[in-house]
């Protein structure tokens, strides 16, 4: 024992020269690379590159007085929860990170949280929104995205104001974290709003045949017709919709029209399809950040992965942002006041304002809602920058 | 196969034994030895070693290429998690886990195993999806898709760490335990007949039917246990985490990797794999599968009988002689001509199936 | 009764799909005795091939569905001839992790080379409507090349040189080899047969479903099902087996929801296993 003390003490010291000696901030950066999620973990990945070429062309990120470059550790989990847990290990005790971010999705952000908050070292997660991943009280994690009932009341407010003949409605949820939390808000904001659901039915994840669902929702003439799910789910519901020839007067795909695929691989079935989204380029956002603006996000984002950025892409971006000014204020690299900086932190970013409620999820604010008109997607909502109004689908 | 492989293990102490104990020793003094990441490399090790031991019963010493690792392993940490939840204690929840995946599989061994071959390699998976679905399905119990949270352990990552190391090294002795047991008795002996040759066994009065149960029920158990250690180590299990064919494909690639019905080849197996897939993790970021996938292919192609199957001692000295029963085999390819002039069951399988 | 007719249509257009899914599966299977865990990766190549001849050339993908699958026939054939005849008559076990090994590298290569983005071919045939009852026309292209791609393999094993030659490795190798076929040879072809099947499907399933490296293991958990249901290793098989696994999940969808249509499909299928392994359609599909 008195051996691994002794042992432990020289390890201590060494570290406390490395760390004397640190000139480079070590983010560590769990990627689903391969697997189920390496779509997603591709935009997170492009988001990041981002905003640490643009830190470190600025000389680094200013801790109390010294400029520190940015070294982002990044490795791939392969979309599985076990090797995420692992890698955040791996990243804490081995690469000696100073800070994380999370991974794609509300599952495995639990499972790096889990890990990180046993060693106290902050996380700041990018696309995970469901407030299950939030009420664990850990104290170490915040979250870039409002809760999803925030999403929900503000789309059907909006939606039941503009067109109050809107009485029923069918929901369709993937039975998944994000998606089914997205139904049973749907539950619950149109009980409150009034409406009636005509139609609520649960698919499992892997789905590939939406006809039993569509048909079923045809029957039932609902005014709304509400499908949660993934870009893939959602293009095939979209389409086999249009097979059949189920139709409503409002149709809403949440993640939906939030990501540019859906628009790419439905053509014009996407149009007049509405959702509700964290994040979207047409919310005009100027900031003192590395990114400046919100337009400055977009066109460097767009040719650098040669497509348009969706929520994940400026959330990622937008987490690591909001490190980088916690870290400032904080002036140290040191874990525990750089929580309570996160914690305190009131600012505006390219991205919109964040601001971390007691839970660690960024407070609500005017969410986007959208609408694909003529193949593009148009604001409707914030009433301040609104693009257009809202169609009826059919 | 080769013919070794088919008598029964020599009793007695072998230095193979040492050798295992002072791995398992090298993995139990990790905490003190290096940092929690080299913990957590060691606790997988031990929960690899004791999956693909489990597995070696059914699928190694009974020749039953059983897909359904995951099955149980899911089983066990929805078990344990969902007891943990209601109050029991952690071990508690990881002993009842266990014997509730054991019972199960006892359940749907008695009526699975009526099959062969590929018709028992798909039937086995099909249990991943089937018990997959019903945890999705099962939402007021199991939290759905949505998954379920454990209490993370108090007490910090140090003893966190320690604790769930020692929780699968313990279980890798017990299968261990288990393994060496079987290895000597009746029912190993019983299990390696029905591997050779099922109908055969059964003339000469094995009970086929109760040892491939037992063999089953064996492979099981343990997982149950990994399962249950599993969900509170990680805190936060869902269905498709819990219940992946990656896994299940994975623990019969290691055992295969050390020697397909040794007492010691799956604990080689796995140990390399862990060891193996870690290193090309950490150097290929977008590469890591493919490379996986190469080291299995070659693997298959070059070494099909296992690191432990290699005649070490022949190496030292020349290269292979000739055996005779070689010469006499005409056609197939070099590789399984031994195995064709060895076993007639070869032939019998394949008349069995077309 | 009309939404009767549109579950029973729902369910036998779903089941095409799955029988085009299947075939080559079933095939291999068969023949070589083989779980190919490629299958699925096989499928969803054939897709990307087709998207990106559609989306940069502007090829239109049924014309691209014929390039598609020469290109998989020689693709299958190379990795049989090269690797799995090596240990196509070992058991089982060493097969599949051979394929699943294969698969992984396959998987791994479309991965960066593709990415996993879905991308669909948004070409939007419309459907025929009969009264209130809606037939996609792309499903029922599907359909047309599932009983195509059933009867010619049918065709070509019952009367071709080469069908004759799989039928007789099929029955036994031993003998077939005895009697001057070159068994190994056979084997590639038969799996590059499977492989350009997998090929064709993908190109048509691009026009239907988003393609993505995420559903290889869908699409080959569907063709196991399938297979079992119709007939471990029938051609026959495979088309019963899709079609009614369709007409059951378009059943079980309707009556009981979304979530059990999967469930119900794999309980059923455990239950043949044990009740009758040899599905709906016996296994004497080749001779």
């Amino acid at each position: 024992m008195r051996l691994k003390h002794l042992l432990s003490a020289l390890a201590l010291g060494t570290l406390a020269i490395a760390a004397h000696a640190q000139n480079t901030i070590k983010i560590g950066a769990p990627l689903a690379l391969t697997g189920s999620l390496a779509d997603e973990a591709k935009k997170q990945q492009v988001a990041y590159a981002m905003w640490r070429d643009r830190v470190n062309a600025a000389g680094g990120i200013n801790v109390g007085g010294t400029k520190m470059k940015v070294e982002l550790v990044e490795s791939d989990y392969q979309s599985n929860a076990q090797r995420a847990q692992q890698m955040a290990e791996k990243m804490i005790s081995q690469d000696k990170v100073d800070f994380m971010t999370s991974p794609f999705g509300s599952g495995h952000t639990k499972v790096v949280a889990g890990v990180a908050e046993r060693y106290g070292v902050p996380v700041v997660a990018p696309s995970a929104s469901s407030e299950s991943v939030f009420d664990q009280g850990y104290k170490y994690l915040f979250g870039t995205l409002a809760p999803n009932g925030g999403l929900v009341q503000t789309m059907t407010k909006l939606f039941t104001q503009q067109m109050p003949n809107v009485k029923t409605v069918a929901i369709l949820g993937r039975e998944d974290v994000f998606p089914k939390s997205m139904a049973v808000s749907m539950q619950e904001a149109a009980k409150a709003a009034g409406l009636t659901i005509v139609h609520d039915e649960l698919y499992p994840v892997g789905n590939l045949d939406f006809s039993a669902s569509m048909s079923k929702i045809k029957a039932a003439k609902p005014d709304w017709i509400y499908v949660t799910g993934y870009d893939k789910d959602l293009i095939l519901a979209r389409k086999q919709m249009a097979d059949l020839g189920v139709t409503a007067p409002i149709v809403t795909m949440v993640t939906g029209p939030a990501y540019p695929e859906f628009i790419n691989n439905l053509g014009k079935l996407a149009d007049n399809v509405t959702s509700v989204t964290w994040w979207h380029q047409a919310t005009p956002y100027t900031a003192d950040d590395v990114f400046g603006s919100t337009k400055a996000f977009h066109d460097e984002y767009l040719s650098r992965a040669k497509a348009e950025p969706d929520y994940v892409g400026a959330s990622s971006a937008a987490a690591l942002v909001a490190l980088q000014k916690a870290i400032e204020k904080a002036g140290t690299l040191d874990k525990a006041k750089v929580r309570d900086a996160l914690a305190a932190l009131d600012i505006t970013t390219f991205y919109g304002p964040i601001k971390f409620g007691a839970n660690g999820m960024n407070a609500g604010r005017e969410l986007p809602v959208i609408q694909v008109q003529s193949g593009k997607v148009v604001l409707l909502y914030p009433e301040a920058i609104k693009q257009a109004e809202l169609k009826s689908f059919n | 196969m080769s013919t070794s492989a088919k008598l029964p293990a020599r009793r007695g102490l072998r230095p193979a034994h040492f050798v295992f104990l002072a791995w398992a020793l090298l993995l139990a003094a990790m905490p003190f030895l290096a940092d929690n990441y080299f913990v957590r490399l060691a606790t997988f090790v031990a929960m690899y070693s004791a999956l693909a031991l489990s597995w070696n019963f059914i699928g190694g010493y009974t020749g039953y290429p059983s897909f359904a690792t995951a099955a149980f392993v899911g089983l066990g940490s929805y078990t344990g998690a969902v007891l943990q939840n209601a109050g029991a204690p952690m071990v508690v929840a990881w002993v009842c886990a266990t014997l509730f995946t054991g019972l199960v599989a006892a359940l749907i061994g008695a009526a699975i195993l009526r099959m062969k071959g590929h018709y028992f390699a798909v039937g086995s998976i099909t249990l991943i999806e089937v018990l997959h679905q019903v945890a999705s399905l099962w939402s007021s119990v199991t939290g759905g898709g949505e998954g379920l949270n454990v209490p993370i352990l108090a007490g910090g990552p140090d003893f966190a760490g320690r604790v769930f190391l020692y929780a699968m090294l313990v279980t890798m002795l017990l299968v261990w335990a288990v393994t060496l047991w079987v290895d000597r008795s009746k029912l190993g002996f019983g299990l390696r007949c029905i591997s050779q040759n099922e109908d055969a066994a059964d003339m000469v009065g094995i009970q086929v039917n109760r040892y491939k149960t037992a063999a089953f029920t064996l492979s099981a158990l343990f997982c149950g246990t990994v399962g249950a250690i599993y969900a509170s180590w990680v805190s936060y299990i869902s269905p498709s985490d819990a219940f992946s064919v990656l896994l299940t494909l994975k623990v019969p690639a290691m055992a295969m990797l050390g020697g397909l019905g040794t007492v010691y080849g799956p604990i080689v197996g796995a140990a390399a794999f862990v060891l193996m897939e870690e290193t090309i993790w950490a150097h290929f970021l977008d590469y890591n599968q493919a490379i996986l996938g190469v080291v299995i292919v070659l693997l298959i192609l070059f070494l099909p009988g296992g690191f432990l199957k290699i005649d070490y001692r022949r190496l030292w000295r020349r290269p292979l002689p000739v055996r005779p029963a070689a010469s006499v085999t005409a056609g197939g390819e070099k590789g399984d001509k031994a195995e064709k002039a060895a076993a007639p069951l070869a032939t019998f399988a394949r008349e069995g199936r077309s | 009764m009309e939404t009767y007719i549109q579950i029973i249509a729902n369910g036998l257009m779903l089941g095409a799909l799955y029988a085009c899914i299947a075939v080559g599966f079933s095939l291999v299977w068969g023949v070589l005795n083989v779980i190919n865990m490629l299958h699925g990766s096989f499928i969803v190549l054939g897709g990307y091939l087709a998207f990106f001849a559609w989306a940069q050339l502007g090829v239109s993908p049924f014309v691209m569905l014929f390039v598609v699958a020469a290109a998989l026939f020689l693709l299958g054939f190379l990795i049989q001839y090269g690797a799995i005849n090596r240990v196509v008559s070992k058991p089982v076990l060493l097969t599949l992790t051979l394929t699943f090994g294969l698969d992984l590298i396959l998987y791994n290569f479309m991965n960066v080379v593709f990415e996993a983005t879905p991308r669909r071919i948004t070409l939007d045939l419309g459907s025929l409507g009969i009264g209130e009852v809606m037939l996609p026309y792309d499903r029922l292209l599907a359909m047309l090349l599932a009983l195509a791609m059933t009867g010619i393999l049918y065709w070509v094993l019952r009367s071709s040189r080469i069908g004759r030659a799989i039928v007789a490795v099929r029955m036994d190798r031993d003998a077939a080899a005895l009697m001057g076929i070159r068994v190994n040879k056979v084997y590639a072809i038969t799996f590059g047969i499977s492989a350009m099947m997998a090929g064709a499907c993908g190109a048509l399933m691009a026009v239907v479903y988003p393609i993505t490296t995420n559903t290889t293991g869908l699409l080959l958990g569907k063709a196991f099902t399938i297979c079992v249901i119709g007939g471990l290793g029938s051609v026959p098989g495979a088309l019963v087996g899709g079609l009614a696994l369709g007409l059951i999940e378009s059943f079980a969808g309707t009556w009981l929801g979304a979530q059990y249509a999967i469930l119900i499909g794999s309980l059923l299928m455990l239950t043949l296993l044990m009740v009758r392994p040899t599905g709906l359609i016996g296994k004497r599909g080749y001779e």
